[in-house]
């Protein structure tokens, strides 16, 4: 049985203004790609989340925050929550927008728990740098936490996986000492990116240790040897764990074309990876999961990614070349050119002279991060 | 950084007639290795393990003294101390001089607290450390006055907060400064530093880059 797809047009209102990354032009473009390609649509339109769903995870004060920040009211202390910052800044009605993107994952979560469907996907959300108190990374709710939380409320276990370039730290943190929450995070090293965290040592604390998991790569990894480490670190977590479901950040921003990061994939990495996950949901998640977005700044990168996990996870063939019109339409619209084939053509980036020592680092990362998780798996 | 902000309070101590072998199981018990000796209330010296192992080893010059005499006959003093209002690195620099693993701290005669080689290394990782989610930048300065305030004003200008920032010296009449940001888009940060002539070492410039 293929996905079902939940997104509503009301995810376009998280905008942060027209010279903002974090743009609802992704899922337009994504959107009207998938339509170009000619298979029929078909969406859940998801419920907007409560407020008392956002405080399942966030603070009371920092809701009212957001809240009043949404109406144009003002407090002092708005900076210590991350909002009006240069990454999250205010816009009217942006607790009503984030409470669309958290519904919209919570409604797939809803959907995989109640049977209508094994995997949903979910256009949108994938805000994992929220924390319980601050807004970050032009993360304002943290729609997978929410997710998390009704999940685990409901006795089920639960492996998050975070494919984004960016430590999915806000996700990490909320549920820290959580025994019945995996938490698998690959991304570039935050020795040198944002946020900072994600390194080997932080495994978690009290019934949560040997539980939270992260991968910090070298900046310049390529397909082969994130997909090497990928593998080696994930199949042996949720071989151990044994989650009853998946949930899938889906961030695009690790592509070689994201103005925001420095690791290198391809989208033919990303067509590996896809699969991958799929297996790894059908092998220990009894089939399971939730995907949502992520971060992903290169327009050109974020629409093919995203078009292929929708193509993957509703088992439809990948075009080769991408629909003329759709390339038309918006190679005019943004003003340059946009890659006409879903897949990479070769030799797309310079070659990277320290390619050997960078498979070396990412690969005894991993094994430090497996020796230090794995005395807790009992 | 003060001492104050890294030292262990309360601090574990004994009487200068406690014995070795009780001094050694109280270190096993607790898992210490240093412990100020006390006489009537005041700091007379310090045991470590390495006193009591090297005082009870068989290759001890003139022989292993027994395991049942007080500390006293063998503790260190007199006794290098600090005040919880000295900066870290003076505590630092105190304890690499002497080669020596602890520091008492002493507020007048009181004994208040205790800043061990592993408080320091704490302090390392809180003052180097991510307290904040936080981007990296790394720019290589000028070593002349209003370099750093050249930096700081064109990142308040964007409105972005600095979370911490480190500076050492680097090359020749150059500092590097590594510097925590509150923003995700470095890269935004590190092109407009660039136009405006810094030598941004990090994030790097990557000519195959197109939206």
């Amino acid at each position: 049985m293929s996905a079902l797809v939940v997104y509503s047009p009301q995810y376009r209102l998280y905008n942060f203004g027209p010279r903002h990354p974090f743009s609802p032009v992704r899922l337009e473009m994504l959107v009207d790609l998938l339509q170009h390609l000619g298979h029929p649509l078909h969406f859940v339109e998801p419920t907007q989340a409560t407020r008392e769903e956002v405080r399942s995870v966030h603070l009371e004060s920092f809701v009212r925050r957001v809240e009043a920040a949404g109406r144009g009211e003002y407090f002092p202390d708005f900076v210590h929550y991350g909002i009006g910052t240069a990454d999250t800044p205010i816009f009217p009605g942006m607790d009503e927008a984030a409470r669309w993107l958290v519904g919209g994952t919570l409604t797939a979560a809803r959907m995989v728990v109640g049977g209508p469907a094994k995997e949903v996907l979910q256009l949108g959300g994938g805000l994992h740098h929220a924390q319980k108190d601050l807004a970050s990374g032009f993360c304002v709710y943290n729609d997978l936490s929410v997710a998390i939380r009704y999940l685990t409320d409901q006795g089920l276990r639960v492996a998050y996986i975070d494919i984004d370039v960016h430590h999915g730290d806000g996700v990490q943190w909320i549920h820290y000492d959580e025994p019945n929450v995996l938490t698998f995070s690959i991304h570039e090293s935050g020795r040198y990116l944002y946020p900072g965290t994600g390194h080997t040592h932080e495994i978690g604390k009290a019934l949560g240790t040997g539980r939270k998991l992260n991968i910090p790569l070298e900046p310049f990894t390529e397909d082969e040897s994130y997909l090497e480490v990928l593998q080696m670190g994930l199949e042996p977590a949720l071989r151990w764990f044994r989650p009853d479901v998946l949930l899938v950040q889906c961030g695009a921003d690790a592509h070689f074309q994201d103005p925001l990061a420095e690791i290198l994939l391809t989208t033919q990495a990303y067509a590996k990876i896809f699969p991958l996950l799929r297996q790894y949901a059908a092998a220990f998640a009894g089939g399971r999961a939730v995907y949502t977005l992520g971060g992903g700044y290169s327009l050109d990168a974020t629409s093919r990614i995203w078009a292929l996990l929708y193509l993957t996870l509703q088992d439809l063939p990948l075009p080769d070349h991408l629909p003329e019109a759709w390339l038309r339409r918006w190679g005019t619209q943004l003003g340059h050119f946009l890659t006409h084939t879903l897949f990479d053509p070769e030799g797309a980036y310079p070659e990277i002279p320290r390619k050997a020592e960078i498979e070396r680092r990412n690969r005894q990362v991993t094994e430090r991060m497996l020796e230090s998780v794995r005395p807790y798996w009992n | 950084m003060l001492v104050k902000d890294v030292m262990n309070s309360p601090v574990l101590t004994v009487e200068a007639s406690v014995t070795l072998e009780e001094a050694y199981h109280i270190m096993l018990q607790r898992n210490i290795r240093h412990i100020p000796v006390m006489r009537e209330g005041r700091l007379v010296g310090m045991i470590t393990d390495r006193d009591i192992r090297l005082a009870t080893s068989p290759f001890a010059p003139g022989g292993a003294k027994s395991t049942a005499i007080p500390v006293e006959e063998v503790m260190t003093q007199p006794v290098f101390t600090a005040e919880p209002l000295d900066p870290v690195e003076e505590a630092a620099r105190v304890m690499r001089e002497r080669k020596i693993g602890a520091l008492p701290i002493l507020e007048g005669e009181r004994l208040v607290g205790i800043v061990t080689g592993i408080d320091l290394l704490e302090a390392l990782l809180r003052l180097t450390g991510v307290e904040k989610p936080s981007g990296r930048l790394e720019v290589c300065l000028e070593d002349r006055p209003g370099e750093l305030a050249r930096l700081s004003s064109e990142l308040a200008q964007q409105n972005i907060n600095i979370h911490s920032l480190l500076t050492y010296p680097y090359g020749e009449g150059t500092v590097n400064t590594v510097v925590r940001v509150g923003t995700l888009d470095t890269r935004k940060v590190a092109r407009s530093l660039r136009q405006k002539g810094f030598k941004v070492q990090w994030p790097p410039e990557i000519p195959s880059k197109s939206l």
